[in-house]
Order: structure tokens, then sequence, then C-alpha cells
């Protein structure tokens, strides 16, 4: 019930979206959002720290950028071969990263996540290397930018629908087995390793196909959109936004955005104030934004409560 | 007999910590598996389970070897455990831990557990972490039914628990040994195992050091004492 009043919440804040924020950095929000979520699967809800998810975002990004530039494929087309392709990927690194846990998992991530920025890196004839890789171009129909952040908008609901689905679903039931206990998981007759490689893989998917929407929104996969810091970007959006709750990373994701891309101009040294909040957070505020949401609530509710007492 | 500890030997990394224990359980038998402080009665469940590093020797269950099996595995061909301090996953809810443990449900059904354990009926959206110890307990025990298990090893179920907890924990595990199921108990409290148990295994330093009838060592206290250091 509560979930559907957060849900409308979320539709009217896209519906003025675009007219508080320019349109590009509320895509661009959206699309984090979605990476933030996906990530939160694993993070979140199955107990997994990856420092690997812009692996995913990144090939997705360069898949959908090649396919367009070089095939002339439709959108439709683009957009599901890159999220197969980061799939297909996921699979085979997730099922390496899953044979360890804790920190030699987040190492293996973030080993693979070192691994394909160099190789983005050094194949300058495929990916632009350090240039990037410019013009990919939208249909024409979407390239207004305000008819792009509609589109966008719509496949950020599809993808938040999914993953709610997901995590109400008995494998997000085990996932959360896990993060609880992994033994006792097992103990009650689960496969732990292919339920974190489930984890994983989907995760891998939703980030692969926000990495598409990305490089269509600028027009160019950059190759900071692979690097190893994007992927802690990634944590940080999670964590900043409140890793115990289902809508927490979407906060998260535009706080870092709009950090970003706003402050960023009027004061280059924006990350420290980033690093500040993140430190806050850490020692007063375990559970993010979302958290402070709830103390604010107790607090209203407590007084109310008070008020109208006899 | 269904459940086969031969010579046994157990690994947490470099320390060897369980020496050629050897034990069985029959079916529709309690089998009190009693001990000192880290005397290694926890980590023979663990070990039958699959949650040590390293183990060798023989664990046969009905004639297949349980070696090379993953805990899961184990878990599936009919092997229950119930750990130490109950075990529930707390971040979930009543509902949701039993649910988590019928997706293969064959013998035992959700509404058989709550037949059983009526008090878990009006908690089904109470989360584990906020139930009480003895409620804890139930959960733990039918969470474990749920996997339609024949062999049940239970860790220390009457720890922390109100006497008359513990009589309703004792007469589950009456019933359900009545039922045919063998049951491996890890007590730390000697008389509730004595009351119990049919057979008595006392393990020190990663050893078997006795094996007997309940009765006999009722008949005996000074066997306890000479063990346990109890008494």
């Amino acid at each position: 019930m509560r979930d559907r009043w957060i849900f409308l919440l979320i539709v009217g804040v896209l519906a003025v979206g675009p007219f508080v924020q320019r349109e590009v950095i509320a895509t661009e929000i959206l699309i984090f959002a979605v990476v933030a979520l996906a990530n939160n699967l694993i993070l979140g809800y199955t107990g997994m720290l990856s420092f690997g998810q812009a692996t995913f975002f990144g090939v997705g990004a360069y898949a959908a950028g090649l396919l367009t530039i070089h095939a002339g494929l439709p959108l439709p087309v683009v957009l599901a071969a890159a999220t197969v392709l980061a799939t297909g990927l996921a699979v085979l690194i997730g099922a390496v990263c899953v044979q360890r846990i804790g920190l030699y998992f987040i190492m293996l991530t973030f080993a693979f996540n070192q691994m394909f920025y160099f190789i983005a890196y050094s194949w300058t004839t495929l990916t632009g290397g350090e240039d990037g890789l410019p013009g990919v171009r939208r249909p024409a129909a979407l390239a207004d930018d305000l008819t792009f952040y509609v589109l966008v908008a719509l496949l950020f609901l599809a993808c938040l629908l999914l993953m709610k689905r997901v995590v109400d679903s008995p494998w997000g039931r085990v996932f959360r087995a896990i993060r609880d206990n992994e033994a006792r998981a097992a103990a009650v007759g689960h496969d732990v390793r292919r339920y974190k490689l489930l984890s994983f893989t989907i995760s891998a998917a939703f980030t692969g196909f926000a990495g598409a929407l990305y490089s269509l929104l600028y027009g160019i996969v950059p190759i900071d959109a692979i690097h190893w810091l994007r992927s802690g970007d990634i944590v940080f959006m999670t964590l900043i936004g409140g890793s115990g709750h289902f809508f927490g990373p979407i906060i998260g994701a535009a706080f870092f955005i709009w950090l970003s891309e706003t402050v960023s101009v009027v004061w280059d040294r924006w990350p420290m104030i980033l690093g500040v909040v993140f430190a806050l957070v850490v020692l007063f505020l375990r559970g993010g934004v979302v958290e402070l949401i709830r103390r604010g609530h107790g607090l209203v509710t407590a007084r109310g409560g008070a008020a109208t007492a006899p | 007999m269904i459940l086969t500890l031969t010579g046994v030997d157990a690994f947490y990394g470099l320390h060897h910590v369980l020496h050629g224990v050897s034990l069985e359980v029959r079916a529709g038998e309690i089998v009190a598996l009693l001990g000192r402080n880290g005397a290694g009665k926890t980590t023979t469940l663990r070990t039958i389970m699959g949650l040590v590093d390293e183990r060798r020797g023989v664990i046969d269950y009905d004639g297949v070897s349980l070696l090379g099996l993953r805990t899961h595995e184990i878990t599936r061909r009919g092997l229950a455990y119930v750990p130490e301090y109950r075990g529930v996953f707390s971040d979930l809810t009543v509902a949701e831990n039993l649910r988590i443990a019928a997706l293969r449900a064959r013998d035992w059904t959700i509404a058989d557990v709550l037949e059983l354990f009526p008090t878990l009926r009006t908690l089904q959206d109470r989360k584990g972490g906020h139930l009480s110890g003895g409620e804890q307990q139930m959960l733990a025990i039918g969470r474990a039914l749920l996997s339609s298990p024949r062999v049940l090893l239970l860790d220390e179920p009457s720890q922390g628990l109100a006497p008359l907890i513990v009589e309703t924990v004792i007469d589950t595990l009456r019933r359900l040994r009545g039922q045919g199921m063998g049951i491996l108990l890890v007590e730390q409290n000697a008389e509730t195992a004595l009351e119990l148990a049919d057979r008595v295994c006392i393990i020190d330093q990663g050893s078997i050091v006795f094996r007997g009838a309940a009765e006999s060592v009722q008949r005996q206290p000074e066997i306890l004492s000479t063990y346990l250091a109890v008494g």
C-alpha cells in the first residue's frame, strides 16, 4: 500500500522533472537511478558489494554506440542487444566472482572492471580509446531532449516495476536470506552460489540497459563510462540514498548527478562536498537519506500523537 | 541405519577440529551428543552439513556418501539442520521464513507446521529478529521440517528458553521420533538430553570418548562427571 503511494509520488516527480532541471540532467538522473537500483539488488538485497558495475554500464554503452553507428539498427534492437550482451558477460564474470565471498568477491569484480577498462582504453579503433566513441545519433523522432526524457522516464518506470517484482518474488526472498546468513540459506536447501549469480546477472542486465540509454543521451561513449571510478560512484549513489530501502538508491542517484552536474559548473572541487556528505552518511546515517526521511516521519507522527492525546 | 559417520576428520583452515569421529543415527531414535564447551559438538553437526572447510572420512546417509555434496544438496537429500541460537532469518517475516523453506516441501506443509506450533500462526507478519527465543526456536524447527527431513540435526534447542517452552520443544521432538525421524541432538544441558535421548555420545577435544544407552548413563551419573566435569 505504501509502495503504491511512493510510486505515485515518483510519477509526479517524473512529470515535473524536466521543468525544474535541464532535460539532459533529468534524463541522466533517471539513467543512474536505474543503475543504482540495480546495484541495490546485489548490495542491499543479496549482500554483495560489487566494485565492477561500470563494466556492464560501459559494455552496454559501447554496444549501443557501436550498433547505432555501424549497423544503424532501430532503437529497440540496439537496446535489446546491448542488454543481452551485458547480461551474457555478467554470467561469465559472475560465475567466477561468486566462487569467493567478502573482500575477495569485491576484488574480483574490481579486477574484471580494470580488465575491461584497459580493453576499451587500448582498442582505440573500436572504442575511440581515451577520446571516447562519438557520433551515437538518436533516431530523428527522439532527437529532441524532452522527447527522449519522456522515453527514458517510461523505461525507468518499467525497470522500477520489474525490479520491484524481482525483490518481491520467491527469488527476492532467497536473496534476502543469503544477505542475512549464507550458511543458513544453504542449510534451508538453496544453492547459494546460483542465486548470487542470478542476482548479479539481473543487476548487470539493468545496468547494461542503462548504459545503452546513456550513450544515446549524450551521443558519445566517454571512456569514463567503463572506468572503475564509475563503479565507485554507483556504490556511493546506492549508499547515500539508502541501501536498506527499495526506493532509496533513486534519491542517491538524483543527489549525486545533480551535485556533479550543477555544482561542478560553479566549483570544480565538488567531489569534496560529496566526500563530506558520504562521511556524514556513514558516521550518522547508515540508512542513507531514506533513514533521514524515516526519522523525520517518526518525529512528526510522534508529535501528532502527543497533540491528540487526552 | 540412516546416518553413519566413520572416522571423520574436519578442518577449519589449518585447524584440525574433529579427530576420527564415528557415530550413527537410526530412524526413529534420538541420539544426544554431549560435551564441554568447545569439545566439537557444533562442529560435528556443521561437518555433517558440509559447513566446514574440509572433511575427511566416511559420512554416509542411506548408503550414499555426503562428502562430495554441497550444503543445499545435503538438505535436499533429507537432512535438516537447526543451528545454535535458533538461526532464523532475522530480516524475513515468520511467513517468509517458512515459505523460503517450503519451496520443495513434500511431507510437511506450512499448514502442518502451524498446526504443530499454533503460536506462529498469529505472528506471521512479525520479523524473525523480533521474536522471543522460544518463538524463534519453534520457527527454526518448523522451517527445518519443511524440507521434509528424515534426519534432524539440532544444536542446543533448549538454550535460553523458559522451562515451559523447553517442554513444548521436548514434546515436539518425541512426536517427530514417533514418526520415524532420526534426531541428532547437541545439548549443553545433560538433564534435558538424557530425558529425551535413546543413546548418548560424549565428545571431548574433537573425539568421541563415550558411547552408550541413555538409561545406563542415567544409572551411572559418574560417567557425566568424568567427561563433562559437571556434578
